[in-house]
């Protein structure tokens, strides 16, 4: 790649990349002040106002968070909903994405509005159990799973990066035979990794996160996703809940703070480490390249 | 009187119309059948709950069911609207909202322009890394960690400030400094976070066009200017419409955290209003109006843009 | 660790083919029992645990009472959303944990609906159901009718606890009046309390909370009601009382002059507990109990460190008081929606009837002795290790019926003297309770407004104490709570009151 010499050029490189290096750290602050907690004494913790680097390394807090199978446990059940969940949610919105993407179908005008009052409307909690529990799902894993498999949004902006492929790719291929379930796998979808990694990523994370489904659908709590013991954790450790009832310290003791740090880092990095896995979708010319193969 | 043939004619074109539609349909029937499992998914998840939504007019109990409860009809909207405070909290929530597109929806816009322009594959990847992990801290953690640097008692910030010599400043329990605070943290959290849709979309530019744009001798500013914008213009405007569907959704927990009795004036918003108005003392109904209310607000505004959108030229979201 | 991997692979995939997992764990229930089947039930438990418990105490209970017992575990921070959510549809298990009082008021319509057992006349007949307070039984109960088993709480545990070192540094005795509370929070301000010859300490770490913060406690100080109380024959509220607005000034004076943390209104309790261990701050109002805690994070810094606990403290009228919660945490309720007969309701109560009798209560307070805790003196002596008891003791603490005051439980032995202490003056605040009079009572305004009228009196206090409205400022806040329908409330305690006497 030829790369520009000029002096304006130059500089704004050098502005550019000492702006993204300042936004980087600051933005980075609280993860590392979470992380430098989680090895830190509870002592250095007590003394410090915001800690960065701890000057005693400890696995105290770890072994104290693995000393029971819970959270070990509710990271596999996490891993295994976000695995399945974000196939299963990215087979449902492809399909439905590239069909409504098509200019010449009848009707979609009318599925998109459907689609996008969806985002406004919902009837809410209640409702949406009831029918989760007519068909049988309350204590399964599906009722993580099915009642959230489409998210409008990402659905609207798969269509729209479809809607913006050049048109007479589709052409060519039906004049060379293909039907529409042809064009999608053989020419869309390779055509399409950016934005399909950016959306397996929304889900990834979205299914990582759940929390209130398997609150109200999970009555075994052995069941629980990570998102469960996190929140717990983080609001007993706290003490500063949106509920604003107040806990009761004599009843059970408040989890220390290097242990709430060391549950969030358990928690954060394996959804953390998706991202960089993906970046490689994601680097120019990816698509140039799909179009010569 | 219109004569037997002009009526004729305009079966003929009907009949004709409606072949055709047919033909359509038929030539089009895999794509209706690739649509189909989501259509499923979308009547049986989100629209076989609406009814959920009646309880808004209702005196609703929830041992009574929705069956169960009376009717009221328009009263908790009544209710709504003559609360002295609804003006108020409007009025923040509109501000808020405000400044949420003003100073935050351009950031990851520009952040992702910012590193699109970085040549160091490793430089990129690891900034981009960086700048999303917050998105995963929740609102609990953000809040409880800028009170702790911009607290009055041993702050960081304000121990600075008061090394420099100046008077230190209340943050945490005034007025002025409460939407400051909120956008910076909203910025801080999602900023890293919202490049990834616009990192997507730059993706797909041909490198060839800005190899075109060099050789006519176009610098780096005409290049984003010219080539990098308009390629992910179609989803800025997509994103622009669904956050002006959102425009009374500012994120309950946040706001919640943020808000105390020194600052109730200006972060009073329709959430929080409803969270004490309502669901504390069990007043489902009530909230259910107010949800109501903010979702035929959010409807009107997403038609509106996207008809705008759709003058200018664009796709908009249906 | 490859084994328990694979395992939960194995029932991950298992438990996603099958449509209702459920029914495994019925069968395997039906095999275990080969003679008389056990009674099986469920229940809807608050956790307020880190982590949900390892289940060989309930194991321990199932097969001690012959039940079959299923524990639905609740986070605590979203009680209220699967509570309500199970009401509706028709899902409430047969016995239901309330998450707290507030949560018992929320449900106060659906129990005049008809919609739980009455057990009030059933107690009797259990030997130690029948030992639950009466008094406390009241304050739970809707319109003079009992519909649910409570867990006991202690009525009273706030006082003080504050840096008996730096007080011994200053020359400073215990304080029995308010000015000598004062006194404290001022010398530990500007005296160096520490004798580190910087002037880095302050007097009260408070936090965003009136209630279980330092402001009511010192509201009882000063002879503030507790939440109503009577002028001339009739409730008012606490805070058109003239003590309320003494402790409004009290505080006020503290932070205008430094003696309190100037950012009170938003600390967290962490932080404000904090603030008290680290060293920064000398004094904790509170519950009584927290010192323990307090101790155990404040010695990690400072190896010398000292605390010490005081209450009877005397305000200007020179009486003594402290404020009370209606004595219970939190209440048991049994649907009638999923206990359909009275007999199975009486089997119900059977079980917590057993879970009263002393070793069960031992059991679920302090676990299995010798693995546990060990008696010391005829009392129970937790083991250290903490996360032990966390994950296998402590959830079941919430599953208490009635408590110490009622069961012959062991009680427990503290190593702290300071906390022995602490337990000794929550014993002796039962000597000066102020009881709040409208716990038994109702107003249907409170029950449906009451929590936002609240809101203008809590807000207009902090603005009081911050300095921003003064007495004039305040006033006007306590008319608007009147126009905007606590008018109706005084009404309609006043009436209820009158009716109760």
């Amino acid at each position: 790649m030829v790369q520009d010499k000029t002096w304006g050029s130059r500089l704004f490189d050098i502005f550019n990349y000492i702006l993204l290096t300042v936004v980087a750290l600051v933005t980075i602050l609280p993860f590392i002040h979470v992380i430098a907690g989680s090895f830190a004494t509870v002592k250095e913790v007590t003394q410090k106002s915001f800690l960065l680097i701890p000057t005693e390394f400890t696995l105290d807090a770890y072994r104290y968070i693995f000393s029971t199978d819970t959270i070990l446990r509710s990271l596999f059940v996490s891993i295994g909903i976000t695995i399945i969940g974000t196939l299963f949610s990215m087979f449902l919105t492809t399909m439905m994405a590239y069909g409504l993407s098509r200019r010449d179908l009848d009707g979609r005008r009318v599925i998109m509005f459907m689609v996008v009052f969806t985002m406004l409307f919902n009837g809410g909690m209640i409702p949406t159990f009831l029918v989760v529990k007519a068909m049988g799902l309350i204590d399964s894993y599906m009722a993580l799973i099915l009642p959230t498999a489409i998210n409008a949004f990402n659905l609207i902006i798969m269509r729209n990066f479809f809607q913006n492929l050049p048109a007479g790719l589709e052409e060519a291929a039906k004049i060379d035979g293909c039907n529409d379930i042809g064009i999608l796998f053989r020419i869309v979808l390779p055509l399409s990794k950016p934005v399909l990694a950016t959306i397996s990523l929304f889900y990834a994370v979205t299914y990582w996160n759940t929390y209130m489904n398997a609150i109200l659908y999970l009555n075994d709590p052995t069941k629980w996703p990570i998102q469960v013991v996190l929140r717990q954790i983080v609001i007993l450790a706290s003490g500063m809940s949106v509920d604003g009832a107040a806990f009761d310290p004599d009843f059970v003791a408040p989890p220390e703070q290097t242990v709430k740090m060391a549950v969030i880092v358990v928690a954060t990095v394996p959804v953390l480490l998706v991202y960089p896995f993906l970046q490689k979708y994601f680097a120019k010319g990816a698509l140039l390249g799909s179009i010569k193969d | 009187m219109k004569s037997q043939t002009a009526i004729d004619q305009q079966t003929v074109i009907k009949r004709k119309m409606r072949s055709e539609l047919w033909k359509r349909i038929d030539r089009n029937k895999l794509l209706y059948l690739m649509i189909l499992p989501g259509l499923i998914y979308f009547l049986i998840f989100k629209y076989a709950p609406m009814w959920g939504l009646v309880i808004a007019f209702q005196d609703y109990q929830p041992y009574l069911g929705v069956m169960g409860s009376e009717w009221v009809g328009l009263e908790h909207f009544r209710t709504l609207f003559s609360d002295p405070w609804f003006w108020t909290i409007f009025k923040n929530t509109l501000l808020l909202f405000l400044f949420n597109l003003l100073f935050f929806f351009p950031i990851p816009i520009i952040l992702a322009l910012m590193l699109n322009e970085v040549r160091l594959q490793f430089f990129k990847r690891t900034v981009q890394t960086m700048v999303y992990i917050p998105h995963f801290m929740s609102w609990v953690i953000i809040v409880s960690i800028s009170f702790v640097m911009l607290t009055k008692d041993g702050g960081i910030i304000n121990d600075l400030i008061a090394m420099l010599g100046f008077e230190k400043i209340n943050f945490l329990l005034s007025s002025e400094w409460f939407r400051p605070m909120y956008i910076l943290q909203v910025i801080w959290r999602e900023a890293g976070w919202g490049t990834i849709i616009y990192l997507a979309a730059i993706a797909a530019v041909d490198p060839q066009l800005y190899e075109a744009a060099r050789m006519d001798g176009a610098g780096r500013f005409r290049q984003i200017w010219h080539i990098t914008l308009p390629a992910i213009r179609s989803v800025i405007v997509i994103l622009l419409i669904l956050k002006i569907g959102d425009i009374l959704e500012l994120g309950f927990e946040h706001v919640y955290l943020l808000l105390n009795p020194m600052n109730r004036d200006v972060a009073e918003i329709f959430d929080t209003f409803v969270y004490t108005t309502g669901l504390q003392q069990g007043n489902y109904s009530y909230s259910a109006a107010v949800g109501f209310f903010k979702s035929i607000i959010g409807l009107i505004l997403v038609v509106l843009a996207n008809r705008l959108a759709k003058k200018f030229g664009e796709e908009g979201v249906y | 660790m490859n084994k328990r991997v694979l395992a939960i692979v194995a029932a991950f995939s298992l438990a996603l083919t099958s449509v209702s997992s459920g029914c495994g764990r019925e069968e395997a229930a039906l095999q275990k029992e080969g003679g008389k089947a056990p009674f099986t039930f469920r229940m809807m438990v608050n956790q307020q645990s880190p982590v949900t418990p390892d289940p060989w105490i309930e194991e321990l209970l199932e097969e001690r009472t012959n039940t079959d017992i299923r524990i639905q575990w609740v986070p605590d921070g979203s009680y209220n959303e699967k509570l309500f959510t199970a009401m509706t549809t028709d899902t409430l298990p047969e016995a239901v944990f309330m998450k707290n009082q507030a949560t018992y008021e929320l449900l106060k319509d659906a129990i005049r609906g008809g919609q739980f057992w009455e057990i009030g006349p059933y107690l009797d007949e259990y030997e130690h159901l029948r030992n639950l307070n009466p008094e406390v039984l009241q304050n739970t109960s809707v319109d003079g009718k009992i519909y649910g088993l409570y867990q006991e709480r202690p009525l009273s545990r706030q006082g003080i606890i504050y840096r008996k070192d730096w007080a011994d540094n200053l020359g400073l005795s215990a304080p029995t009046t308010t000015d000598d509370l004062y006194q404290m929070l001022k010398q530990f301000t500007i005296n160096d309390p520490d004798q580190n010859g910087v002037h880095d300490t302050f007097g009260l770490s408070d936090r965003n909370d009136l209630v279980y913060g330092a402001f009511k406690t010192v509201s009882s100080y000063f002879g503030t009601p507790n939440n109503w109380g009577e002028i001339d024959g009739r409730l008012l509220p606490e805070f058109m009382h003239p003590s309320y607005i003494d402790t409004m000034e009290f505080f006020r004076k503290l932070h205008r002059e430094g003696f309190i943390n100037q950012d009170f209104p938003v600390t967290s309790k962490k932080e404000q507990m904090k603030r008290f261990v680290s060293g920064k701050a000398g004094v904790y109002i509170g519950a009584m109990g927290d010192v323990a805690f307090l101790y155990d994070d404040a010695v990690k810094t400072n190896p010398d460190v000292e605390l010490d606990v005081q209450n009877r403290i005397k305000g200007p009228t020179g009486d003594l008081g402290i404020w009370a919660i209606p004595g219970y945490g939190t209440v048991i309720l049994f649907p009638k929606s999923s206990v359909t007969t009275e007999a199975e309701l009486k089997k119900i109560l059977a079980f917590f009837d057993q879970l009263m009798a002393p070793e069960h209560a031992n059991l679920l307070q302090y676990g299995m002795e010798g693995i546990h805790f060990h008696r010391v003196e005829g009392k129970a002596n937790p083991v250290e290790d903490r996360a032990l008891l966390n994950r296998e003791v402590r959830p079941y603490t919430g599953m208490l019926v009635g408590g110490p005051e009622t069961t012959d439980m062991l009680e427990a032995h503290y190593t702290l003297d300071v906390k022995v202490k602490a337990e000794e003056w929550i014993k002796d605040n039962h000597n000066f309770i102020i009881h709040d009079p409208t716990a038994p009572l109702d107003s249907d305004t409170d029950a449906e407004h009451g929590v936002r009228l609240r809101e203008i009196i809590t807000d207009a206090t902090y603005q009081y104490i911050l300095g921003e409205i003064d007495q004039v400022g305040f006033d006007k806040a306590v008319e608007r709570w009147k126009k905007e329908g606590g008018n109706k409330i005084i009404a309609e305690y006043n009436e209820a009151y009158q009716q109760s006497k």
